[in-house]
């Protein structure tokens, strides 16, 4: 990159610029504004739904339910076979619930603890959490424990989700490529747009751009404008995207998720603080503006 | 760079100098003049160094057999020999269609020749990088036929311009612009754009902007084409002062009623070969 790099100087040319070309520009920054709204949607969106996918996959987890009449011998019998499972490789780790732990596992759950207390005994059996080193091996270490003695006749001693664990798995991975897709599309789309915008200003400027040689500037002294016009074009754009979230998650998503607080269970699926998604949001908006005119210099305006 | 004493090295006192009028705005202009020459030392050095163009007395542009053909038969420049020396005034005559602005693009590498060499101040151009041409331009100053200014920008603009690609602090560009402006006689309009002058006025400015650098090498082409009689012998009188503060001029044209007063070196071209290089000349050798 020969020559010298002015910022202000830059920075200047790069505002006249778009003065000049004020309804192309505009044209862009809406453009970008919209991708970087969308993505901004998506990014939360995706977020949230992965998270919620992986506190479902914690459930995935096969209770083992011991009935309240099996002997110490039989209980032993039973945690015997699934240290043998474990050392087997099927089994990632498996943990003794009480009676007790279920009960107060159970309270915790619930947004209003005190029905439990209208319980005249606790119903919960005592169970082993196991937890698969895979899911999808979840019917071999049925199997293997079916037989015990020590099983409580609840469900036949045995729980855990053979259809959602399979079909979650599923809808995980297609959430995470589409959210990708998606993703990429709207970036390649903006980072085009802006090309086309870089385009058009090289275009309206292609004469100015040959006197501009003709009196000894280097490539990299026209260029720079540019690639900054394009740079502000993505930052302004992704801010505005920015103020409009901001006015959606107030108006919107705010009165949304209190609203839902209301339901039985009180999970949380984590997403992203605002701070950080507007920083990334706006580096996304700077580095497609940097791309979309440095991909068109190429192109356009060639040594 | 060589400084000419006016009395020792006497060219023929040009008719031009004679006939101007001693107003007081031109004897301001001949003052800035000499103040922008006396700075122009010290700058050019500095400039020098990163402008291509080798110091010293030798010749400035050597032409070798250069030729330059557009396409199958359209002929600009044909087998074209010569040598003009650092420091030296030379203007290019012949009728339109001769070849006048292949010549003077040749110089910037505007465009190559078919054939030959071109050799500006010590460097062959045709074996020049590409990425170094804008150093070579930042050390030949032109002014073109159709001013090539830049159309948002104001005068003040287009002659910073120059100065912005060199890489100059904005402090030694504010000081230089408007000495240079001084110079053409353009400091009361230094904020209009180009469409707000007449085109005398836009070819000062081409010329201000093509010496703020104070270029070893300034070539200009018809720059007074288009123009009334007393504005060319205006800007020609620009010239000759810009000459003699050491820097070589070339300029085509086709005025030879100003050509006949300067009596300078003089080389006509025809169908793109040189047909007459005569020092202290006239426009042609016959009366019409
Ligand atoms: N880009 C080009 N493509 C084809 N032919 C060209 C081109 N430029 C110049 N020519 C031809 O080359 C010849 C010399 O042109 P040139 O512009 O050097 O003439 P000139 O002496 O400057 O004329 P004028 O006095 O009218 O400016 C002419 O015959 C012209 O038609
Ligand atoms: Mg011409």
């Amino acid at each position: 990159m020969g020559g010298t790099f002015r910022p202000g100087f830059f920075l200047r040319e790069a505002i006249r610029s778009i003065r000049s070309n004020a309804a192309i520009s505009v044209a862009a920054t809406v453009t970008v504004m919209i991708a970087v709204f969308i993505l901004g949607a998506v990014i939360p969106s995706f977020l949230y739904v992965q998270s919620t996918v992986d506190k479902q996959k914690d459930r995935l987890d096969m209770n083992v339910f011991i009935s309240d009449s099996a002997t110490n011998a039989q209980v032993q019998g039973l945690s015997d076979r699934l240290a043998q499972l474990k050392s087997d490789g099927l089994v990632e780790s498996y943990t003794y619930i009480s009676k007790d732990d279920a009960l107060k596992e159970l309270k915790g759950r619930l947004n209003n603890p005190d029905i439990i207390e209208l319980l005249p005994s606790n119903p919960l059996p005592a169970s082993y959490k196991v937890k698969p080193r895979d899911p999808a091996d979840n019917p071999d270490i049925e199997a293997a424990l079916r037989d015990s003695p020590a099983l409580d006749d609840l469900d036949g001693g045995i729980s855990y989700a053979k259809e959602t664990s399979e079909r979650l798995l599923k809808i995980l991975k297609v959430i995470q490529i589409a959210g990708v897709a998606l993703i990429g599309v709207l970036l390649v789309a903006a980072v085009l747009l802006i090309g086309n915008t870089i385009r058009l200003s090289i275009f309206a400027r292609r004469r100015e751009v040959e006197v501009m040689r003709l009196v000894g500037a280097t490539n990299w002294f026209i260029r720079w404008p540019f690639i900054i016009e394009g740079i502000i074009c993505g930052i302004v754009g992704a801010a505005a995207a920015i103020g409009l979230i901001w006015v959606a998650k107030i108006a919107v998503v705010d009165d949304f998720v209190a609203n839902n607080t209301g339901s039985l269970t009180s999970d949380q699926a984590t997403t992203i603080g605002f701070v950080w998604l507007g920083l990334i949001l706006v580096a996304a908006g700077g580095l497609v503006g940097a791309l979309g005119s440095g991909i068109t210099l190429r192109r356009f305006l060639k040594v | 760079m060589r400084f000419h004493n006016p009395a020792a090295h006497a060219p023929p006192r040009p008719k031009v100098e004679a006939m101007s009028t001693d107003s007081a705005a031109d004897q301001q202009a001949a003052q800035a003049a000499g103040r922008s020459a006396r700075r122009s030392r010290d700058a050019e050095r500095r400039i020098d160094r990163r402008s291509l163009l080798r110091g010293g007395d030798g010749p400035m542009v050597v032409f070798e057999n250069v030729e330059k053909r557009y396409g199958k038969d359209a002929v600009g420049l044909d087998g074209v020999s010569l040598t003009i020396d650092a420091g030296e005034f030379v203007f290019l005559v012949g009728a339109s269609g001769s070849g006048k602005s292949t010549f003077i693009r040749l110089l910037n590498r505007e465009m190559e020749p078919s054939a030959g060499r071109v050799i500006v101040g010590g460097r062959d151009l045709g074996r020049m990088r590409r990425s170094k041409v804008p150093y070579l331009r930042r050390g030949i100053g032109c002014v073109f036929q159709d001013f090539k200014l830049l159309p948002n920008r104001t005068v003040y603009e287009n002659v910073g311009y120059a100065l912005e690609v060199t890489g100059d602090n904005p402090r030694s560009i504010r000081r230089k612009v408007p000495e240079i402006l001084s110079l053409v006689g353009l400091s009361d309009k230094s904020e209009r754009l180009p469409n707000e002058l007449s085109g005398g006025e836009q070819q000062r400015v081409s010329i201000a902007r093509a010496f703020v650098n104070h270029p070893r090498l300034l070539i200009a082409d018809e720059p007074t084409g288009n123009l009334d009689p007393d504005t060319s012998i205006g800007i020609m009188q620009l010239l000759y002062r810009i000459n003699r503060t050491g820097t070589t001029v070339i300029m085509a044209t086709h005025d030879r009623e100003l050509v006949d007063k300067m009596q300078m070196r003089v080389i006509a071209l025809e169908k793109g070969k040189v047909v007459r290089d005569e020092r202290q000349a006239r426009y042609a050798t016959v009366e019409p």
